[in-house]
């Protein structure tokens, strides 16, 4: 099973404070909205890592996504 | 004889009776339109039971699923999604299931399923019933547009006639959604019927988890009356119109630069695209060249997030969804706009782009903030202000709109810039060197409504 980040845009605001705690696998486009990098979480720092993007964003835009 | 012609918003005939290609209302091969004109109005339940019998109503969920099966029917919406698939999603997903009949028609130019509705209103009806029986649903509701009061008469008369004679298995009754170009998408339907803003929304279909998480199938109008017909006369009946990759007949809204925009002619067999061009172009009007195309008249096939084609390139092409499909190009709602010589694409473009950038629900920041970029690049390059640097940087954005909704509403509309740019290119290259041309000065070819207001 692998885990990745998704994102719902139609929710996103793009505050952009998923990319200051997961830079390792968002970016964010001109208009400041996160694209997500569809690699896995393979390290269990990185799963950490999303865990604290996905609490911090402020629209609930971000989840876990096993497959 | 391979189509037949129904009046859109003028009424007469898309053709004249002389016209051997044309058999118009009440034409043998006519399906959906078969019957009386629709100059006389909606059909009435007894006229209906008498011309085409009772529907089967009584088949068990299987049966019905086998049927459409067989028969390849493809939802008529536009994204041409196999209906027997969806049915059985729907049931699969276990539990009461609602049907919503989808009638709000929302591409500016398509009249179809409108002209179908309010001449066959009970056609519509049974494929609603059939498909309520083989769910088991408890209701069913007809979604429509808060403009569209024509067609709710009809079907208050219609749905009256149906409950004098204790004729649908649940009750029918109708609603009024905002007049927006994605509240007619499914997933914003079932937002709507929950009683939320009309706004598309990301997650599972609506036919396993809509309205309150119940499955809801969402079937667009001539999908439904489809239904009704397969039920009574069988599949092979069916498959014996259309092509083998999409079967059965189909519905067109001719509009643009032709005598009568609006008309809606029902296509049963793979009739080339310039026949049906011909049939409804106005003579000198730089469309038709003697019996061939006209150079550099252009076609803007399958709805306002669909896909400009140089007229000339589809001339011999089938209107058949999968003919379509293998060269890249759209059937969706079933629009064939056609547009002059004489007129400019790159004009027309900037304001379809406009029209859709304006009717984003505003919920997904590349949608909202980047087609009206990229409609502003447009209108400068329809204009005099572009630059060859302008156009690449907005050739550029694209990829950070495709692919990024929670519709595909920002798709269609960078598909049709990436295909108005392809299609229109000497036209670019001309305005870049020399500014606008005439062209850019005719009235628009395509009708640009004022965006919508509110979203309930």
């Amino acid at each position: 099973m692998t885990t990745r980040v998704a994102v719902d845009l139609s929710r996103c605001r793009g505050h952009g404070i998923c990319s200051l705690l997961l830079a390792a696998r968002i970016d964010l486009d001109d208009w400041g909205f996160p694209i997500v990098d569809q690699l896995p979480l393979d390290a269990d720092l990185l799963e950490q890592r999303a865990r604290r993007a996905i609490a911090a964003c402020p629209r609930k835009a971000l989840s876990l996504r096993d497959d | 004889m391979t189509v037949a012609a129904m009046a859109g918003r003028v009424s007469g005939r898309a053709s004249s009776p002389a016209d051997p290609t044309f058999g118009g209302v009440g034409h043998p091969h006519a399906r959906l339109l078969a019957g009386p004109s629709e100059a006389d109005g909606a059909e009435t339940l007894d006229a209906h039971l008498e011309r085409l019998g009772a529907v089967p109503v009584h088949r068990r969920a299987g049966e019905l699923i086998e049927v459409l099966r067989l028969s390849g029917l493809e939802g008529r919406g536009g994204a041409g999604f196999p209906v027997a698939d969806k049915v059985a999603a729907a049931i699969g997903a276990g539990g009461p299931c609602t049907v919503v009949v989808n009638a709000s028609e929302s591409e500016p130019a398509s009249r179809k399923d409108r002209t179908l509705l309010r001449a066959r209103p009970h056609l519509v009806l049974d494929g609603a019933a059939l498909l309520a029986e083989a769910t088991e649903s408890s209701d069913v509701v007809v979604q429509t547009h808060r403009g569209d009061s024509e067609s709710r008469a009809v079907l208050r008369a219609a749905i009256a006639e149906r409950e004098h004679s204790g004729w649908d298995p649940v009750p029918v009754r109708l609603s009024v959604g905002p007049d927006r170009f994605v509240a007619g998408e499914s997933s914003a339907v079932v937002a709507f019927l929950e009683g939320r803003p009309a706004r598309p929304r990301p997650g599972p279909p609506a036919a396993v988890s809509g309205v309150h998480g119940r499955p809801t199938l969402v079937q667009n109008v001539e999908t439904l009356a489809h239904v009704a017909l397969i039920a009574r006369f069988g599949p092979d009946w069916f498959r014996s119109a259309g092509g083998p990759g999409s079967p059965g007949s189909v519905l067109v809204t001719v509009a643009g630069d032709v005598a009568r925009p609006g008309a809606v002619l029902e296509v049963w067999d793979p009739t080339p695209l310039g026949r049906i061009v011909t049939s409804c172009a106005l003579p000198g009007d730089g469309t038709i060249d003697g019996s061939g195309p006209a150079t550099g008249a252009a076609v803007l096939l399958g709805g306002y997030g669909g896909a400009w084609a140089p007229l000339a390139d589809v001339w011999a092409l089938p209107v058949d969804r999968e003919a379509l499909r293998r060269v890249g190009l759209p059937l969706g709602c079933g629009l064939v706009g056609v547009l002059s010589a004489h007129a400019c694409g790159l004009r027309e473009t900037a304001r379809l782009l406009g029209y859709l950038a304006a009717e984003s629900a505003g919920q997904c920041g590349p949608c909202a903030l980047g087609l009206p970029e990229l409609a502003d690049r447009v209108r400068a390059l329809a204009g005099s202000s572009s630059s060859r640097a302008a156009v690449r940087r907005m050739l550029q954005r694209t990829d950070a709109i495709v692919g990024r909704g929670a519709c595909a509403h920002p798709d269609g509309a960078v598909h049709l810039l990436e295909s108005a740019l392809e299609v229109f290119a000497d036209d670019v290259h001309r305005h870049l060197r020399r500014g606008s041309c005439a062209g850019a000065r005719r009235p628009a070819a395509f009708p640009v409504p004022e965006p919508g207001q509110g979203w309930r």
